[in-house]
């Protein structure tokens, strides 16, 4: 978190990690799409040429709270390519809050298990303990065959601490409760350490009123790869 | 505040740390030449970054005018230095009638810089002002009308939607630029970050290079000190057998001559082991001095011949001893020299079946550093001055025997290596002489090579140069 008095500005920023091709990307798609045009900003993508994100992605997003402070969120994917690791680091670098996208596809178990561990490693690199960071989790691609049952991802994640979403990015459902979801997780680990509504007078519920009341109606997002 | 450029929010505050100001100026004056319009784009500092502007007649003849000079100065800093608030354009007026558009420059919803447009006259007016009339007692009233009329006419409307579109420009150039600046900032942070990472891993490396270094050592003194003592208790039972089996002790019967000569046999075999692991712990560490002489290489074939017949007549193998008249009398060591070759032809008679054939040549060859190293010659540089030769002597030993395979070849100077590595296997040896004569080889400044084919036999090749670079050199 940053905050720049001068400017009345708070910003936080936010990632989107997970293995490869699990849709983190298609996910800030369907933000972008989702949210009307005020007070979004452009999805920057830093892709190669067969559409996988080569540093990474980034949808800015501000939200004018009551308190007349401005929120700007700072939305970013990593490159979920094993060979990308350092990339993955210095984009985690100075996260509130971190989504992992996992791929609900039952052989992809191992994968998004070794990006898990991948997101710890890098956290603890960066001086984070792991256990400090806000995590919620997102099963995604829901729409295809071979997928772990939602009765057996409820029953894991009853076992964990993180919220747990369902989503179908290229359709653009579960992709918003994930995103407040995150934002809530991350707010409440920020209030904790610097006091937000008792300084500020800001609180969750103002950005997740505003960001709410900004959802356009449901839009199918292209496929993306 | 923020930095300039950070990579953890991705953020830019400056404008003029994105915009090329060639390309700039040049969107400028395509905008002039479509509309006519004086255009300046400012940062939000204040610095002038594009302006493509033409002194309007009219401001040319107030210009002209020592009171009129002051108004339009006074009026165009004005306008440069007016900031629109809240994303909206201000309508900067100016005396003449005209006025200026100041259109907010904003960029992931902060304000970077403005852009001024004008002075025009707005569609509207159609008299003369009376701010340009009384902006000095000298205004010839005719000849500010006329020029007035040359000025710009733009509607409201249009002058609002022409701000619109360049800032839609601006908008596309700044996220170009931005994307690009990630981009390469992003590339050089990789880039770092891995040369750190690598960094980190080649001192681990080290670490263990330096901690293996030191077990080697350890190895090497160690192998000295086993060595040493198991020489000496082995020198006094080869002694005290010998002197047995010379009756020293009085008669043996014989099978007690029997006992005692295998244990006198085996014994040699331990000391030639041990003198054996000396040798190799003692090149390992460069201590071995040659004592090189001038040899006859014929000579030495010859004699390492006599000394295998009895073994290579017990099993009926041809031993044969070739050269070439031309062979040269070389620089060498003659009890290394006679060490290697006798290794090599033993280990031929070894893995030969009774019945067949080993021989060993001599002849006249030549010898390139690039046989010995490889790496400086690769690209062919130098080949004028590095592919010069040297007179050598190839002194081969074949045999047609077992063979190997391709696969164990490059294996089989390493020490301890075994062909056949199992505890049942048919060939003795621990697995040094090779590693040996490899090393002795290479003390001589030569080159050793081996050809081989699976149940065909093998041939080695040794090359020892005429002369050795410093004579006394071991």
């Amino acid at each position: 978190m940053q905050v720049d008095f001068q400017a009345r500005e708070l910003t936080i920023k936010l990632v989107y990690y997970g293995p490869a091709l699990s849709g983190k990307t298609t996910n800030l798609q369907a933000i972008h799409r989702l949210l009307t045009p005020e007070g979004r900003g452009r999805l920057m993508t830093l892709e190669t040429r067969d559409d996988r994100t080569l540093f990474f992605d980034l949808l800015p997003l501000t939200v004018n709270t009551e308190s007349g402070l401005t929120v700007r969120i700072k939305l970013f994917t990593v490159p979920g390519q094993v060979i990308h690791n350092s990339t993955r680091r210095l984009v985690l670098q100075g996260a509130d809050g971190v989504a992992f996208i996992a791929d609900s596809q039952v052989n992809e178990v191992r994968a998004n298990q070794a990006a898990y561990k991948d997101l710890r490693k890098n956290l603890r690199e960066n001086g984070i303990e792991p256990s400090s960071m806000p995590v919620v989790i997102q099963y995604n691609k829901r729409d295809l065959p071979n997928i772990r049952s939602d009765e057996e991802i409820e029953r894991m994640a009853s076992m964990g601490h993180e919220r747990t979403y369902l989503a179908t990015a290229t359709h653009g459902t579960g992709v918003m409760e994930t995103f407040m979801g995150l934002i809530e997780a991350a707010w409440e680990n920020l209030e904790q350490q610097h006091s937000l509504d008792q300084r500020f007078g800001l609180r969750a519920e103002h950005v997740l009123q505003n960001l709410s009341e900004r959802i356009s109606e449901a839009v199918e997002v292209a496929d993306h790869g | 505040m923020v930095e300039s450029m950070d990579i953890a929010y991705g953020e830019i505050t400056q404008l003029e740390e994105l915009i090329d100001r060639d390309s700039l100026r040049e969107v400028c004056r395509s905008f002039f030449e479509l509309f006519g319009l004086s255009i300046r784009v400012l940062s939000s500092r204040g610095v002038l970054l594009a302006s493509v502007h033409e002194e309007r007649s009219v401001c040319q003849y107030v210009n002209t005018l020592s009171h009129g000079r002051v108004a339009c100065s006074h009026t165009v800093t004005q306008a440069q230095l007016r900031t629109p608030e809240g994303g909206e354009t201000v309508v900067h007026p100016c005396f003449t009638g005209a006025i200026y558009h100041i259109v907010p420059i904003i960029y992931d919803q902060r304000q970077l810089g403005r852009i001024i447009i004008g002075p025009f006259l707005p569609a509207d007016v159609t008299s003369v002002p009376e701010s340009l009339l009384k902006v000095d007692p000298k205004i010839d009233p005719e000849k500010a009308r006329l020029t007035l009329a040359e000025m710009p006419r733009v509607r409201e409307q249009t002058a609002v939607r022409i701000g619109a579109h360049l800032r839609g420009v601006l908008d596309l150039i700044l996220f170009s630029g931005h994307k690009a600046q990630l981009t390469s900032t992003m590339h050089l942070a990789t880039v770092r970050e891995n040369y750190r990472e690598l960094g980190e891993k080649n001192t681990r490396l080290q670490e263990a290079f330096d901690k293996l270094k030191e077990l080697d050592r350890l190895k090497s003194n160690f192998l000295a000190t086993v060595s040493h003592e198991l020489r000496t208790p082995l020198t006094s039972i080869i002694g005290y057998s010998e002197m047995l089996e010379a009756g020293i002790a009085g008669e043996l019967s014989t099978e007690q001559a029997g006992f005692v000569e295998t244990i006198r046999s085996k014994g040699e075999l331990l000391l030639q082991l041990i003198s054996s692991l000396l040798d190799l712990n003692k090149l390992e560490r460069g201590q071995l001095r040659l004592n090189t002489e001038l040899i006859d290489p014929r000579a030495l074939v010859s004699e390492i011949r006599e000394t295998l017949l009895p073994e290579a007549e017990k099993r009926k193998i041809k031993l044969d001893a070739l050269w070439s008249d031309d062979v040269p009398m070389i620089q060498a060591d003659p009890v290394r020299l006679r060490q290697i070759i006798t290794n090599l032809a033993s280990n031929a008679l070894k893995f030969t079946p009774n019945r067949g054939q080993v021989q060993i040549t001599a002849r006249l060859a030549e010898l390139h550093l690039a046989d010995n190293d490889n790496d400086d010659l690769d690209d062919g540089l130098g080949a004028a001055l590095m592919m010069a030769p040297e007179r050598a002597v190839e002194i081969a030993v074949n045999d047609n025997g077992i063979g190997m395979e391709q696969s164990e070849l490059p294996k089989i100077f390493d020490a301890f290596y075994q062909v056949d590595g199992s505890s049942t296997r048919e060939y003795g040896g621990a697995g040094l002489g090779l590693s040996i004569a490899k090393s002795l080889v290479e003390a001589h400044h030569g080159k050793i090579r081996v050809e081989s084919e699976l149940g065909q036999g093998t041939t080695f090749y040794v090359v020892l140069p005429e002369t050795q670079p410093d004579s006394a050199a071991g």
